[in-house]
C-alpha cells in the first residue's frame, strides 16, 4: 500500500531537503532484522549529512533565566559599578519596568578552577572541576524578553509557538538508536513546582510528525503512558493474546503481500512488547551501584530529585535514546531560576540542586566513556541584567540582550571560552553568537549542514535555524 | 561581495563604489573587451531569458540581475558570480545545469557557446554597459502580470468535456477522466470492492463510524446510491467531516504560550461547522461568513459563531510592552496565513518579510490582505442562540396578554360590574380601606444585578422575581416617597405560585437569605445628584430563622455575605414582613428618591421571589404584613370624601372593592401569572471575531495591550520596527482580473452601520467572487479537499498549496470539472460527496492488483482503492462504537477527560494538553493550517491497544454485550461488530482455541470466561483490519 500520503520513504524524500534525503536515507540501518522494512518506520536509526561527533544530546535546561554574571561570567568591572546608576538603561529591557535598581555585583565570590583557570561563581563548587571539559559562550543573545516567546525561541529557533523543537529536528535527522525507549524525553521538576512556561510545546513536533515529540516522563507514578499490563492478567495472558494477534494479523496481510505499512505495524506489536519489558529497566535507577547514586546526590536531600533525574539521563543515553532534556526549577520567580527577587537566595537553592547531579553526570558519563558522543549543554531560555531588581531582597530582572551557555563532551573542546559580554554583562559584545548560532553548532555536531535539515511545510521548506545560524567553530574539536 | 568589485570599480563610473585602490595593468583592454561581450551576447541572453523573473517583474531568490551592482549583491543562495574563482561561480553552476534549480527554469539548457561567453565575461569581470533596465528605485513592488495569472491554479476554470471512453466502467463523469488517465498510463481499473467492503468504507469515510451489525444488514440489501444519500443525511456526517476542516482552520479552545487560559466559548465555532456542513451550507457562505459572518447576518448566530474561525489562533497572553506591536502583527499575520492556505490553498504568510519566493504575492499585496483585519479582535458576546423561538413565544405572550386584557376589561366593565362599584364608591366601605402605619411606596425603578433575573412590579405594588435565580445577585429599587417624614421601612417577603413552597424566597427550600440591605437618599432635583447612605437601626421581623446568623439584624449587620435575614423553620409559604428604624427620621423636600439595595449572597439562589416595600411615619409602626396606604390611594380617597372621583382615581379603588368578587380574583391572578410568564431571551455566550465589541480580556491587559492598533503598516523586513507606509484593505492582485482592483469590492457600510469596518465584508465578496476575484481558486481548492479525504490524497497532492511549490494537479481537467460542478450546484458539497462516493474509481477493490503496483507504485492513477489508516478520531470512535459505547450527544462545550464516551471531536482542544490518544496517531497540533495528516504507525500505538484502561474498558464492555454461553456464537458477534463480517475458519478456529485456554488460564477468578471474552475484542480491536479503511 504506497500512496503518498503514507509516512514512507518517498514522503520523507519528498519532504525533506535534498542533503537530508540522498545521504541520510540511503544509510538506514536495519538493525537486528526487527524491522520488516526500515523505510516505513520513521525512527529508524539515520545518519545525517556527514559523521557527527555526538551521537546524543543532554540539554540540562537552566529554566527561568539563570544569572550569567552570578555564575559563569566574571566582571570584575561591574564590582566597582556597585551601586552606581546605569545611564541610559532602557526600562523596558527586562519584564518589570518600574523596579529598575542601580547596578549590583554578583553576591557571589569567584576564583580560578580547573587547568584553565576559568573564573567560577562559589554556586558551583563541584561543577567548577569540571570546567576543563567545558566551552562556555558569553555572548548569547535572544529575541525576547518575556519567558515563554524566549523558551521558544531557545528550543525551536522562534520567539513563536507551534515550530519544532531542535530534539524534534534531530530525532526526525537521526531516528533513533534505541528500540526499546522513545527517542526524545524530556523531564520537568518533579517537586510540585510546575512546567516551564508554555509547557509541552517546548518539546512539541511543531509540522514535524507527531512521532518526533518530545516524550514527557511523567514525573510521579509511571513515567510513559500504557507502558504495564492491565492488572488483571499476567505475562503469559498477554503473551497468548499478542500470539493471537499476530496470526490473524498475518491471515489479512496475505491477501494483501508488499504492504509494507501493514507489516510494520504487526512489527510495532513486537517492538511495543519489547519496550514494555524494557523500559521499566531502564528508569529504575535504584539497579545503580551504591557509589555511583552518590555521585549523582541521590539521597541528599537537596538535590535527590535533580540526582535522579541525571543518572536517568545517562542510562537514557546508554540505551541508545537520542535527546534528553532536563528542566532545573518548575514554571517561574523562586520556583525556578527566574531570580527576580533575592537573587543570592534564588541561585543558591538552584546551584545546590543541580551542583552535585550535573558534576556527577560529567564524572560518570566520562569514566564510561560516553562523553565524546554525548553533547551537554548547560543554559537557560535568557540572562539576568547586571542591574538589581528592587525588592525586599535585590533580584535581578530579565535579559535578553546577554547570557551564557556552556557545551560539553560531543566534540566540543574543553577549557575554552568564545565571546564576550560587556564590561558589566549587559550586552554581548564581542563574537555575538544568536540562539541560531547554537542551534547550527548543535546540529553541526550531530553531523547535520543546518542549511540542509529541512522540512517542507505549507509550501515553505523549513529549518531549525530559518534564515540564520552559523557554526561556532573555534569550540569544536 | 564587494571584495570582489574594488579592481574595476574606479573606471565604471556608472557605478558608485569608490572605494578602489589598485588597478591591473590591463585593466581598461580587459573593459572594453567584457563590454563588447557583453553587448554583443550576455545583455540580449539576461533579457530574453533572465531579466523578466530576477529583476523586472520579480525579483526571485533574491537575485536581480538588472545591474552589475546588484548582480554583485547576490541572492539568498549567496554571491550570484565569483569574481576570484569565475569558472566557480554559481550562476554558472545553475546555467549548466550542475545545481538546482536549473536556469532558465523550464527551459532548454543554454547554448554550450553562451554559457563560455557567461565564463569569459566573467573572468573580465562581469562588466554592464549600462543597466538592463530603467528603475524608479531598487525596491519596487513585484509586479503581478498577466503571465501570473495564467499560472494554472490562477486560471478561469475550463469546462472540460468528460472524455468518452469505449469502455462500460465509467460510472460517473469523475470516472471518465480517471478512466482516460488510466489507459494514459497502460493500467486498468480494479474489480470493485466487495458488498461489505464497499458498505463498511461507505460508513468510516461518511460518517466516521463503522456500521452495527444492523446497519451493514440492512445496507447489504440497499443500493449504494440509497445508502451514500442515508449517510450523507446523517448528523454524523457533519461531526465526520467537521474534524476535517477543523485541522484546515487550526481549531483549539485556548489561546496557547505559557498561560494557555481557555477559550471557553470557542466551542461554538466546531458547533457552526458541524451544523453548517450537515446543512449542506453552500461553501460560498461558509467561507463568507467565517470571515465576516457578523456584517454579513450579524442576527444569524451562527454567522456570529462562524467568525470563530479569525480567532481561533494562538496568542500570547503575558506580554510585555516591548512585544505588544509584533505579537498584534503576529495575530494579523494568523488570520491571513490561515485564509490563505485553508480557504485558497495560498502560502500568503510567505511575504510577510518580503515579495513572496515562488508565488506572485508582492509584500505589499500582503499588507494590504492583513489590513483588512485591522481592526478586528475576538469578543464574548452574548447572543440568544435562538432568537426565533423568542420572537414566536413572545408573539404569542402578546397576543394571549391582549386577549387576557381584554377579557377583564369586558368583565370590568360590564353592566352588572360598574354598578355595583358605584354603589361600592357611594358608600362607606372605601373609607375603611386603608388604615394602619404604613405606606406602600410607588416604585419607579426595579432591577437586578444579573440578567437572568427580571423584576416587575404588579399591580398590589409588589415586585416579582422572575427567571432562573442565579447564585447571587442585589435588586436595587428606586422609588420617590410621598408620605413624610419616614421613621420606618418595611419590607414585605411574599409568597407567590411562582416559587417552590410558595416561597417567599427562591431557594429549592422557598427560603431566602437578605444578607444586606442598604439604603440611599438621592436626591434628584440639584444637579449634584448627591446619594447619601441612610443609616438603619434597629430591626424586627414576623419571623426570623434564629437569633443569630440568620436574624433579621443581621440584614444590617457589618458582615455584608455571611450572615442575613432567613425564614425557614416555620416562616415558609406564608407572608413576612420585616421592619427597619432609619437612625435620623428623614425629612427631605418632595422629589427626593429612595434608593434600596438588597444583597442576597449568603447562599445560593436564596433571593427573595416577591416583595414589596413600605414606609411609615409612626415611632413606633406595627410589624405586621398586609396591605397599607399608597400616595394614589390617599389622593383616590380624598377625591371621593370631596365627592368627584375621575378616571384614575377609580381604578385604583377599583381592586379594593373587587378584591371580594371570585371571579375578578381568579381573572387578575391570571393575569398576574401571566405578566410573570413573558418570555425572556435566552443569552448564551460565544466567542466571535469582529470589532466594536469589547475585546477578551487578558494578562496583557493588565499592561495596557491596546488589542489593536488603528492603522497597519507596511513592514520592511517583517519588523514593527521598520515601518513603512499606511495600508489600505486590499486583496491579492493575482487574483482579481478583467481590470479590477480592490476598491471594486470595497464595501461602505450602511448608513445606520457603525460598529464594523465592512473591510472584511469586501474581502468575503473578493474570495466568493468567480467572476473577478477568487472564487475559482476557492472552489478547486475545497473539492481538491473532498477528494483527498475520500481518496487520502488529493488531484493536487498539497492540498494547502496551489503555488509554484504545490504539486500540479494529476487529473487538472477532473479537478476544473468538479469545481465548475460546485458552482453550478450552488456551492453545495454534499452533491460533490456523491458524485465521487458513487464513482467506479471510489467503489473499487483496495486489494493489490498484479503488475500495477510496479506500474504505479504510488498509485497516482487510481487504479485501486487507495487502503489506509484511520484517523485518530475515527480510531476511538471506532472502540466506542463497536463495544456498544459511543454517547451520540452533539454539540456544546468538549471536554478533556479521556474517559468520556461522546464523539472525539467533543475533545477539548487545549493547546499545551493535547489528548494524548489523539497525538499518539496524528492529530495535528493546532498551531497553524494543516491539509493533510500524516500517518504513522509506531509502538506507542500499539501499547495504547495492548494496555490502555479505556481500551481494555471497552473490550470488556463488548465482552459483556455478546453471547456467554456458546463461543463460537459469541466469537461471531465480535467480529460482527467489530469488523462487518462473520469470521472465517480459520480465524473462528484460532479465536476458539484462545478463548479456551485463556479462560482455563483464569481459572480460579471466577469468572474466567468474561475475562477471556475480553481479551478476545481487545485483541481484536488491535487488528489491522479494525483501523484500516477496507
Amino acid at each position: 500500500m504506497n500512496h503518498p500520503h503514507l509516512f514512507s520513504r518517498r514522503h520523507l524524500l519528498q519532504r525533506a531537503g535534498a542533503g537530508f534525503g540522498s545521504l541520510g536515507l540511503a544509510s538506514i540501518l536495519s538493525e537486528e532484522g526487527l524491522l520488516a522494512s526500515e523505510s516505513s518506520d520513521p525512527l529508524a536509526p539515520r545518519k545525517g549529512h556527514f559523521d557527527g561527533k555526538a551521537k546524543s544530546v543532554i540539554w540540562l535546561f537552566i529554566n527561568g533565566g539563570p544569572s550569567h554574571v552570578d555564575t559563569w561570567d566574571y566582571k570584575p568591572e561591574l564590582e566597582k559599578m556597585d551601586g552606581k546608576e546605569l545611564a541610559g538603561f532602557d526600562k523596558n529591557t527586562g519584564f518589570f519596568a518600574n523596579a529598575v535598581g542601580p547596578l549590583m555585583k554578583s553576591p557571589f565570590e569567584f576564583s580560578p578552577r580547573g587547568q584553565c583557570g576559568k573564573m567560577v561563581s562559589s554556586l558551583f563548587p563541584k561543577l567548577g572541576e569540571h570546567v576543563d571539559k567545558m566551552a562556555f559562550i558569553h555572548s548569547g543573545h535572544t529575541e525576547s524578553n518575556n519567558h515563554s516567546p524566549a523558551l521558544f525561541m531557545m528550543n525551536s529557533g522562534q520567539p513563536r509557538m507551534g515550530l519544532p523543537c531542535v530534539g524534534s529536528w534531530v530525532t526526525y535527522g537521526l531516528g533513533s538508536e534505541s528500540r526499546d525507549l522513545p527517542a526524545f524525553v524530556v523531564m520537568s521538576d518533579p517537586l510540585d513546582r510546575g512546567l516551564p512556561k508554555g509547557s509541552a510545546a517546548n518539546w512539541g513536533a511543531g509540522f514535524l510528525p507527531s512521532v518526533y515529540q518530545g516524550t514527557w516522563l511523567k514525573p510521579k507514578g509511571d513515567p510513559i503512558d500504557n507502558l504495564n499490563r492491565p492488572s488483571h492478567m499476567n505475562d503469559a495472558q498477554q503473551e497468548r493474546q499478542l500470539a493471537l494477534l499476530n496470526r490473524l494479523n498475518k491471515q489479512h496481510v496475505t491477501k494483501r503481500p508488499g504492504d509494507e505499512e501493514l507489516e510494520a505495524r504487526i512489527k510495532s506489536f513486537e517492538l511495543a512488547y519489547r519496550m514494555q519489558k524494557a523500559a521499566p529497566e531502564a528508569f529504575d535507577i535504584d539497579r545503580e551501584p551504591e557509589h555511583i547514586k552518590s555521585l549523582y546526590g541521590v539521597g541528599e536531600k537537596h538535590c535527590d530529585h535533580f540526582a535522579r533525574q541525571c543518572l536517568t539521563a545517562r542510562r537514557m543515553v546508554e540505551r541508545g535514546v537520542r535527546f534528553v532534556q532536563i528542566y532545573s526549577g518548575g514554571m517561574e520567580n523562586q520556583r525556578s531560576w527566574d531570580g527576580h527577587n533575592d537573587i543570592q537566595g534564588n541561585h543558591s537553592q538552584f546551584a545546590g540542586e543541580t551542583d552535585t547531579p550535573i558534576s556527577g553526570l560529567l564524572t560518570d558519563l566520562e569514566q564510561r566513556g560516553l562523553l565524546k558522543d554525548t553533547l551537554v549543554i548547560w543554559g537557560g531560555e535568557f540572562g539576568r541584567l547586571p542591574l538589581s531588581q528592587k525588592s525586599k531582597k535585590p533580584g535581578r530582572d530579565h535579559n535578553p540582550h546577554c547570557f551564557t551557555t556552556w557545551m560539553a563532551g560531543g566534540g566540543i573542546k574543553g577549557g575554552v571560552t568564545y565571546g564576550e559580554s560587556d564590561e558589566i554583562g549587559h550586552h554581548a559584545a564581542v563574537d555575538k553568537v544568536h540562539v541560531n548560532d547554537l542551534h547550527a553548532t548543535i546540529l553541526h555536531q550531530l553531523g547535520f549542514h543546518h542549511e540542509k535539515l529541512t522540512y517542507t511545510y505549507n509550501g515553505r521548506r523549513f529549518r531549525l535555524t530559518d534564515v540564520g545560524g552559523n557554526v561556532i567553530r573555534p569550540i569544536i574539536s | 561581495m564587494s571584495k570582489f568589485l574594488f579592481p574595476f570599480a574606479a573606471i565604471l563610473c556608472c557605478f558608485t563604489h569608490t572605494q578602489a585602490e589598485q588597478t591591473p595593468p590591463d585593466h581598461a583592454e580587459r573593459m572594453k573587451a567584457g563590454i563588447a561581450l557583453f553587448r554583443e551576447s550576455i545583455r540580449p541572453a539576461l533579457v530574453s531569458d533572465c531579466v523578466r523573473c530576477h529583476g523586472d517583474e520579480k525579483v526571485r531568490s533574491g537575485l536581480d540581475l538588472s545591474s552589475r551592482k546588484l548582480l554583485l549583491e547576490g541572492g539568498d543562495s549567496g554571491d550570484a558570480i565569483d569574481l576570484a574563482d569565475p569558472s566557480n561561480s554559481f550562476l554558472l553552476a545553475l546555467i549548466r545545469h550542475e545545481e538546482e534549480p536549473t536556469m532558465p527554469p523550464k527551459k532548454d539548457k543554454l547554448a554550450d557557446s553562451l554559457i563560455a561567453d557567461f565564463q569569459r565575461w566573467i573572468e573580465l569581470g562581469a562588466p554592464y554597459d549600462k543597466p538592463l533596465l530603467e528603475k524608479s528605485s531598487e525596491t519596487t513592488e513585484m509586479r503581478i502580470t498577466e503571465t501570473d495569472r495564467d499560472f494554472w491554479s490562477f486560471r478561469p476554470l475550463s469546462n472540460p468535456e468528460p472524455p468518452t471512453p469505449e469502455s462500460d466502467w465509467p460510472q460517473t463523469d469523475s470516472d471518465r477522466f480517471v478512466f482516460a488517465r488510466l489507459r494514459e498510463n497502460k493500467l486498468s481499473p480494479s474489480p470493485p470492492a466487495s458488498d461489505r467492503d464497499r458498505i463498511r468504507r461507505t460508513y468510516l469515510d461518511l460518517i466516521g463510524l463503522p456500521p452495527t451489525p444492523e446497519q451493514m444488514e440492512t445496507a447489504v440489501s440497499m443500493s449504494h446510491e440509497d445508502l451514500v444519500d442515508d449517510l450523507l443525511a446523517s448528523p454524523h456526517y457533519g461531526e465526520r467531516w467537521a474534524r476535517h476542516w477543523l485541522d484546515a482552520a487550526r481549531f483549539a479552545e485556548s489561546h496557547g504560550f505559557e498561560q494557555d487560559y481557555d477559550r471557553k466559548f470557542a466551542y461554538h465555532y466546531r458547533d457552526f461547522v458541524i451544523k453548517a456542513l450537515n446543512a449542506d451550507m453552500p461553501w460560498d457562505q461558509f467561507v463568507r461568513w467565517q470571515i465576516a459572518g457578523d456584517e454579513i447576518a450579524p442576527k444569524d448566530p451562527l454567522a456570529m459563531m462562524a467568525t470563530g474561525f479569525l480567532g481561533a489562533g494562538v496568542f500570547p497572553t503575558q506580554l510585555t510592552e516591548k512585544e505588544f506591536e509584533s505579537a498584534r502583527y503576529d495575530e494579523l499575520d494568523d488570520m491571513a496565513s490561515t485564509i490563505g492556505t485553508a480557504m485558497l490553498g495560498l502560502t500568503i504568510g510567505c511575504a510577510r518579510c518580503h515579495d513572496h519566493k515562488f508565488d506572485p504575492i508582492s509584500a505589499s499585496d500582503y499588507y494590504r490582505f492583513v489590513a483588512t483585519f485591522t481592526t478586528t479582535i475576538r469578543s464574548e458576546i452574548d447572543v440568544d442562540l435562538d432568537p426565533k423561538t423568542y420572537e414566536e413565544e413572545l408573539a404569542k405572550w402578546e397576543s394571549e396578554h391582549a386577549e387576557m386584557d381584554s377579557t377583564l376589561n369586558a368583565y370590568e366593565s360590564s353592566p352588572e360590574v360598574t354598578n355595583a362599584f358605584q354603589q361600592w364608591l357611594a358608600s362607606d366601605e372605601p373609607s375603611a380601606i386603608s388604615t394602619g402605619d404604613w405606606t406602600i411606596l410607588d416604585i419607579s425603578e426595579a432591577a437586578s444585578s444579573r440578567r437572568e433575573t427580571t423584576l416587575t412590579v404588579q399591580s398590589d405594588g409588589a415586585i416579582l422575581a422572575y427567571g432562573n435565580a442565579p447564585a447571587r445577585e442585589t435588586y436595587t429599587v428606586k422609588t420617590v416617597p410621598h408620605s413624610l417624614p419616614i421613621h420606618h421601612i418595611r419590607i414585605e417577603a411574599l409568597t407567590h405560585d411562582s416559587m417552590k413552597r410558595k416561597g417567599p424566597g427562591r431557594a429549592g427550600n422557598g427560603n431566602f437569605a437578605l444578607s444586606n440591605l442598604k439604603l440611599f437618599a438621592v436626591s434628584t432635583g440639584d444637579e449634584t445628584k448627591s446619594r447619601k447612605p441612610i443609616k438603619l437601626i434597629s430591626a424586627k421581623a414576623t419571623h426570623e430563622q434564629n437569633t443569630e446568623h440568620l436574624s433579621v439584624a443581621s440584614a444590617i449587620d457589618d458582615d455584608p455575605s455571611g450572615t442575613g435575614w432567613a425564614v425557614d423553620f416555620g416562616g415558609i409559604g406564608k407572608d413576612q414582613a420585616a421592619v427597619f428604624q432609619l437612625e435620623t427620621p428623614l425629612t427631605f423636600p418632595q422629589g427626593t428618591a429612595l434608593e434600596f439595595q438588597l444583597a442576597f449572597a449568603n447562599n445560593g439562589q436564596h433571593s427573595l421571589g416577591r416583595f414589596r416595600l413600605s414606609v411609615s411615619s409612626s415611632t413606633d409602626p406595627a410589624v405586621i404584613t398586609g396591605e397599607g396606604r399608597s400616595a394614589k390611594l390617599d389622593e383616590a380617597l380624598q377625591a371621593i370624601a370631596g365627592g368627584k372621583t375621575d378616571a384614575k382615581d377609580r381604578k385604583i379603588l377599583f381592586p379594593y372593592f373587587a378584591k371580594s368578587d371570585p371571579k375578578w380574583v381568579d381573572l387578575d391572578r391570571a393575569r398576574q401569572d401571566l405578566l410573570a410568564r413573558k418570555p425572556q431571551p435566552q443569552r448564551t455566550k460565544l466567542q466571535v471575531s469582529s470589532e466594536g465589541f469589547p475585546p477578551t480580556k487578558h494578562h496583557a491587559d493588565g499592561r495596557g495591550f491596546p488589542h489593536f492598533y488603528p492603522e497597519t503598516h507596511f513592514l520592511h523586513r517583517g519588523d514593527p520596527n521598520q515601518k513603512g507606509d499606511v495600508t489600505r484593505a486590499g486583496y491579492l492582485q493575482v487574483l482579481m482580473r478583467n481590470g479590477k482592483t480592490s476598491e471594486d469590492w470595497h464595501r461602505k457600510p450602511p448608513p445606520d452601520w457603525t460598529r464594523t469596518s465592512y473591510r472584511r465584508f469586501g474581502m468575503a465578496d473578493w474570495i466568493t467572487d468567480v467572476d473577478d476575484g477568487a472564487g475559482n481558486l476557492l472552489a478547486r481548492v475545497i473539492v481538491n479537499r473532498l477528494w483527498h479525504h475520500h481518496f487520502g490524497h488529493g488531484i493536487v497532492t498539497t492540498p494547502n498549496d496551489f503555488g509554484l511549490q504545490g504539486a500540479l494537479p494529476t487529473h487538472p481537467e477532473l479537478l476544473d470539472f468538479l469545481a465548475r460542478k460546485l458552482i453550478a450546484n450552488g456551492w453545495k458539497l454534499k452533491p460533490i460527496h456523491r458524485e465521487i462516493l458513487l464513482s467506479a474509481t471510489w467503489r473499487q477493490s483496495s486489494l493489490p492488483y498484479p503488475g500495477h503496483a510496479s506500474l504505479d507504485p504510488e498509485n497516482r492513477w487510481l487504479w485501486r482503492y487507495p487502503s489506509r489508516r484511520l484517523e485518530a478520531e475515527v480510531v476511538r470512535d471506532a472502540l466506542l462504537s463497536a463495544s456498544g459505547q459511543l454517547d451520540t450527544t452533539m454539540f456544546g462545550p468538549g471536554t478533556l477527560d479521556e474517559r468520556h464516551r461522546r464523539r472525539s471531536i467533543y475533545f477539548m482542544i487545549k493547546r499545551s494538553r493535547l489528548v494524548p490518544m489523539m497525538q499518539i496517531f496524528d492529530q495535528p497540533e493546532p498551531l497553524s493550517s494543516q491539509g493533510s495528516r500524516p500517518s504513522t504507525t509506531i509502538a506507542p500505538q500499539a501499547l495504547l491497544f495492548m494496555n490502555n484502561p479505556q481500551v481494555v474498558n471497552w473490550a470488556r464492555a463488548m465482552a459483556s454485550e455478546v453471547d456467554q454461553e456458546d463461543p463460537a456464537t459469541a466469537i461471531k458477534e465480535i467480529y460482527s461488530r467489530a469488523l462487518g463480517r462473520p469470521p472465517g475458519e480459520s480465524e473462528l478456529k484460532d479465536s476458539l482455541h484462545f478463548l479456551e485456554e485463556q479462560t482455563t488460564s483464569y481459572e480460579g477468578t471466577g469468572n474466567g470466561r468474561q475475562l477471556a471474552l475480553a481479551d478476545l475484542c481487545q485483541t481484536i480491536f488491535g487488528l489491522n483490519e479494525f483501523i484500516y479503511l477496507p
